[in-house]
């Protein structure tokens, strides 16, 4: 609601106005012949830090696709021919009840076959109605394409 | 048998041939379609295609006679009783293009 100002705290609040936010490195040089104290803590700050941008590198390797990198990381031959049996037996497996499945049977169309057959043909105005509308169709069809805006591949860089 | 089969297929008004296919082959073949098996393949998958032709989800294939036309005769295609029937037809029709 308002600034209230005391002129007896001025000095102390001037210094929190100007405190800097990052301490200074210089402030509390005791010469090294001393103790460790300072060394450590700004080691241990740089180890933080370090440890702090491997794990934000650990998360962005896991998140990021890189479809530039061809040579994978290698399985070790055993391994690759564990897969390779696993897959195939799962194949086998599969192919098995694809080849059990019946082929669909006839369906019947009709009870009068020669009825039907000996019925009236396609009048040329309807076989060419169509040929039309079929030609419509594969013209409208023929105009898709891809819109494309960007590029599908980027080079991860930090510019 | 085939004689039932086709006798009605004879009397088809302007024919010119017809084989009756079952899924085993061809049970019965006369005039321009004797002995054509390479057709009765053609028409068979044809057909089959046609057959898994659905309008709006409905149990069965929308039509009762596929006809393969070409400009001087037409391919009339049925299915019956497990078997396919076929009968090649004259196309007399003469009506004038509109274009």
């Amino acid at each position: 609601m308002g600034c209230c100002f005391s002129s007896d705290s001025e000095t102390s609040q001037q210094n929190e106005e100007v405190k800097p936010l990052i301490p200074d490195p210089n402030l509390n040089k005791i010469p090294t012949n001393g103790s460790d104290r300072n060394a450590d803590s700004l080691l241990s700050s740089r180890t933080d830090e370090q440890a702090l941008l491997t794990t934000i590198l650990q998360r962005t390797a896991l998140n990021i696709i890189d479809v530039s990198a061809v040579d994978s990381q290698g399985m070790e031959q055993h391994e690759y021919m564990d897969r390779a049996r696993q897959y195939s037996t799962k194949l086998e497996v599969l192919s098995r009840t694809l080849s059990q499945k019946k082929p669909v049977p006839l369906p019947s169309l009709s009870s009068q076959p020669h009825q039907v057959l000996a019925a009236d043909l396609v009048s040329n105005a309807d076989v060419q109605q169509v040929s039309k509308i079929a030609a419509y169709a594969y013209s409208a069809i023929s105009q898709i394409k891809v819109d494309a805006k960007e590029e599908l591949v980027v080079q991860f860089a930090i510019p | 048998m085939t004689t039932a089969l086709t006798q009605g297929l004879e009397r088809i008004p302007d024919q010119t041939g017809y084989l009756v296919i079952s899924e085993e082959g061809v049970l019965a073949s006369a005039g321009e379609l004797e002995n054509d098996e390479h057709t009765a393949g053609v028409i068979m998958q044809m057909v089959r295609t046609a057959c898994r032709f659905r309008l709006h989800g409905t149990a069965e294939p929308p039509f009762k006679r596929m006809s393969v036309m070409f400009e001087d005769y037409v391919y009339a295609v049925t299915i019956s009783g497990q078997k396919v029937f076929v009968v090649k037809r004259q196309n007399n029709q003469r009506e004038p293009v509109i274009v």
